[in-house]
C-alpha cells in the first residue's frame, strides 16, 4: 500500500494544476464539476473519526496529566504526579510488565497454533473446509463469554484436570488460573484460542497467494517440506504475518475481556495488565491516573506495532 | 498415510481445543446447580433447560440485552459500511493532499486503541453519556478505520472505467456511487461486515465504560451483571445457559453465511 501511494503522490497532476491555475488560462480542466464531489464523500467519516476518536485521543494525553478525579470538579494540571504515584504503589511497572508478558504468551500461543492449522488446512478440500469452520466457532464466541467457558475447564474439577488425571499418573487438581506460575500464560492462552480461526484464515489467503511455480522449482531442486516452509513459504507470508502480529499486539496489549470473568487481575496483581488496573483507578474515581494508564497503553502499542509493520515492511520488498 | 496421520493429529487437537469447550458448556447449560457444579462431561441427570432458561430471561435480562445487542450493533455496522466506502472511494480516487491526510487520520484508528475515558468526558459534554447512542457513535468511529483501510486498497485496484462511463452518461456523483461502485464492493464489504460482526457484537470493554443502567447493557454486559451477581461461585449451569444464549445469534448468522464467510475471509482479506 505504502509503495502505491508513493508513486500517484509524486506522478501526480494535481499539484502542477494548481500552480497552473493561478496563470491566466488555467491548461488542465476536464469538466467543472469534476473532482468536486469528493470532499463531500469522505466528509462524514472524517467528522466522525475527528471527533470521536482523534479527540479524545488528545484529550487523553491532557488528563494523563492532570489531577481529574472524582472528588473535585476542577480538572488542573499536575505533572507526572499520576505516573509517580502509580510507580510509588507498585502499579504502573507491574501492570506494564504483566502486559508486555500478555502479549509475548498470546503471540507465541496463537502463531504456533494459526501457523500449523494454516499449514495443515491450506489446500481447500470437503474435509478441510469442514475443519476450517470448526476451528472457526470460537472466533465468533465473545472474550468475555469465551472467559467464562475456559474458567470451567481450567478449574480444578473441570474436564481439562479430568482428562491429563486420564492420562497421567495420579490426580491432577491444578488451579491454573488461581495459581501465579499459571494463570498469566492460562489467560493468554484464553486470547489466543478466541482469535486463532481467524489468524489461520489470513494465513490460509497468504498461502494461497504464493505462486505454485515457486514451491514446483523448490521441490525439484530437491527441497523438502521442511525446507519449502523456512525458506519460501514463511518468507512469502511476510504480509499476512505483519497483519496478523500488528493486530494480536494491538489486541493482546489493550487485554481486559478475557481477564476479568477469569481471574479479574488477580492472584494478587499477577494477571494485573494495564486495562485492568485502569478499570480499578477508574472504579475508585481517579479518572487523571486512570487516562495516565490508558495513555501508557497507547504508546506501547505504537512504540511495538509501528516498527515491527515498518521493519516488516521493509522485509517484504527486500 | 501422511493424510491419514494429518487428519488424526487434526482431531486430537480439534477435540479438546473446540469440541470439548462447547459440549462442556451446553450439557452443563442443561443440568441442575448441584449437578452442573461437577463441572461433568456427562449429560444431565435431570434435565433443567426450562428451569435455566426462565432465571436466565428474567434475572439475566436476556431480552433487554439482545435488544440493546440489535439496537447498537445493526445501525452502527450499517453506518460504518456506507460513509466508510463513500470516504474510501473519495480518498482512492483523488489526489487532494487534504484528502490524503485524512485518508492517514482515518487508517490510524485502525491500530490505536480509542481513549475511552476522555471518550465518556466528551459524551457527557453533549449529554449522550451512558447511553446507546453516546455508545454506538464512539463503536463507528473506532471502527470505520478499518473499512476505509481495507476498501481503499480495493478500490485502487478497481478500474476507473465503469466509473469514467457512468458519468459520461450522465449519472451524478451519488448515483455513480449507489449502482456503480457499491455493487463491486460487495466481496470486501462482505469481510469488513463479517469482522464488524464479531467485534461490535461481542465487544464488552467499551460497553462497561459507555453504557449505563441495566436499560441499556448490552448482551455481553448483562452477561457480566448476572454472572458476577451470583455472590461466591459462579452457578455454573445458569452462566453457561446465558453464555449459550448470548453466542447464539452470531453462532446462527453465522451457519447461514458460513461458506461466503470462510471464502470471502481466505480469499480477499489482506493483500498488502
Amino acid at each position: 500500500v505504502a509503495s502505491t501511494t508513493l508513486t500517484q503522490a509524486t506522478g501526480a497532476p494535481e499539484q502542477t494544476a494548481v500552480r497552473a491555475s493561478e496563470q491566466p488560462t488555467p491548461r488542465r480542466r476536464k469538466s467543472p464539476r469534476e473532482g468536486r464531489h469528493w470532499p463531500w464523500f469522505a466528509l462524514p467519516a472524517v467528522v466522525l473519526v475527528t471527533v470521536f476518536f482523534a479527540l479524545p485521543f488528545l484529550l487523553n494525553a491532557g488528563f494523563a496529566f492532570s489531577d481529574w478525579s472524582g472528588f473535585s470538579d476542577e480538572i488542573g494540571f499536575n505533572g507526572i504526579d499520576n505516573f509517580r504515584a502509580l510507580i510509588d504503589q507498585e502499579i504502573f511497572w507491574p501492570a506494564v510488565r504483566t502486559t508486555l508478558l500478555y502479549a509475548v504468551c498470546m503471540l507465541v500461543f496463537e502463531m504456533a497454533v494459526s501457523l500449523s492449522l494454516a499449514l495443515a488446512l491450506e489446500s481447500t478440500t470437503r474435509i478441510n473446509t469442514i475443519f476450517r469452520s470448526l476451528f472457526f466457532i470460537p472466533v465468533l464466541i465473545s472474550p468475555l463469554a469465551a472467559g467464562y467457558i475456559w474458567k470451567g475447564m481450567l478449574a480444578p474439577n473441570g474436564p481439562i484436570n479430568g482428562m491429563l488425571s486420564f492420562f497421567l499418573p495420579g490426580t491432577v487438581d491444578t488451579a491454573w488460573l488461581g495459581d501465579p506460575n499459571t494463570a498469566l500464560p492460562a489467560v493468554a492462552l484464553i486470547e489466543a484460542w478466541k482469535w486463532s480461526g481467524l489468524v489461520t484464515l489470513v494465513y490460509i489467503a497468504g498461502l494461497k497467494a504464493i505462486p505454485k511455480e515457486l514451491l514446483e522449482a523448490a521441490m525439484i531442486d530437491g527441497a523438502n517440506a521442511w525446507t519449502r516452509f523456512w525458506r519460501i513459504k514463511l518468507r512469502m507470508l511476510a504480509p499476512a504475518l505483519t497483519f496478523n502480529v500488528a493486530v494480536t499486539l494491538a489486541i493482546a496489549l489493550m487485554a481486559y475481556d478475557v481477564i476479568a470473568p477469569t481471574t479479574a487481575g488477580g492472584p494478587g496483581d499477577h494477571t494485573t495488565t494495564l486495562n485492568i488496573a485502569m478499570r480499578l483507578q477508574w472504579g475508585q474515581s481517579f479518572f487523571g491516573s486512570a487516562s495516565a494508564l490508558s495513555l501508557t497503553v497507547a504508546v506501547l502499542i505504537v512504540a511495538s506495532a509501528v516498527p515491527l509493520v515498518m521493519w516488516m515492511r521493509k522485509k517484504e520488498v527486500n | 498415510m501422511g493424510t491419514r496421520i494429518k487428519y488424526v493429529a487434526l482431531t486430537l487437537f480439534a477435540i479438546p481445543w473446540v469440541v470439548l469447550p462447547l459440549w462442556m458448556v451446553i450439557v452443563n447449560a442443561l443440568k441442575p446447580l448441584g449437578e452442573a457444579q461437577a463441572l461433568s462431561l456427562g449429560l444431565p441427570h435431570t434435565w433443567a433447560f426450562g428451569d435455566n432458561l426462565d432465571t436466565v430471561v428474567n434475572d439475566g435480562h436476556y431480552l433487554t440485552g439482545l435488544r440493546n445487542s440489535v439496537l447498537v450493533t445493526l445501525p452502527a455496522i450499517a453506518v460504518v459500511l456506507l460513509l466508510g466506502s463513500m470516504a474510501a472511494w473519495a480518498f482512492a480516487r483523488t489526489h487532494s493532499r487534504w484528502l490524503r491526510a485524512a485518508y492517514y487520520l482515518t487508517t490510524l484508528s485502525v491500530l490505536l486503541p480509542p481513549a475511552i475515558i476522555p471518550s465518556i468526558y466528551l459524551l457527557r459534554e453533549i449529554g449522550l453519556d451512558g447511553t446507546r447512542l453516546g455508545y454506538a457513535l464512539v463503536t463507528i468511529s473506532a471502527r470505520i478505520g478499518l473499512v476505509i483501510f481495507l476498501t481503499t486498497g480495493f478500490v485502487r485496484a478497481l478500474p476507473r472505467d465503469l466509473e469514467d462511463a457512468a458519468s459520461i452518461d450522465g449519472a451524478g456523483p451519488w448515483q455513480t456511487y449507489r449502482h456503480v461502485l457499491l455493487p463491486l464492493l460487495r466481496p470486501i464489504l462482505l469481510v469488513g461486515g463479517v469482522i464488524l460482526m464479531i467485534t461490535v457484537w461481542n465487544d464488552f470493554f467499551f460497553a462497561l465504560f459507555l453504557l449505563q443502567g441495566e436499560g441499556n447493557a448490552t448482551l455481553p454486559l448483562t452477561l457480566f451483571q448476572f454472572a458476577s451477581s451470583t455472590v461466591d461461585t459462579l452457578s455454573w449451569n445458569l452462566v453457561f445457559m446465558h453464555v449459550v444464549l448470548t453466542s447464539l445469534p452470531l453462532i446462527i448468522v453465522y451457519l447461514f453465511v458460513q461458506r461466503r464467510v470462510l471464502s470471502g475471509l481466505t480469499e480477499g482479506a489482506v493483500k498488502g
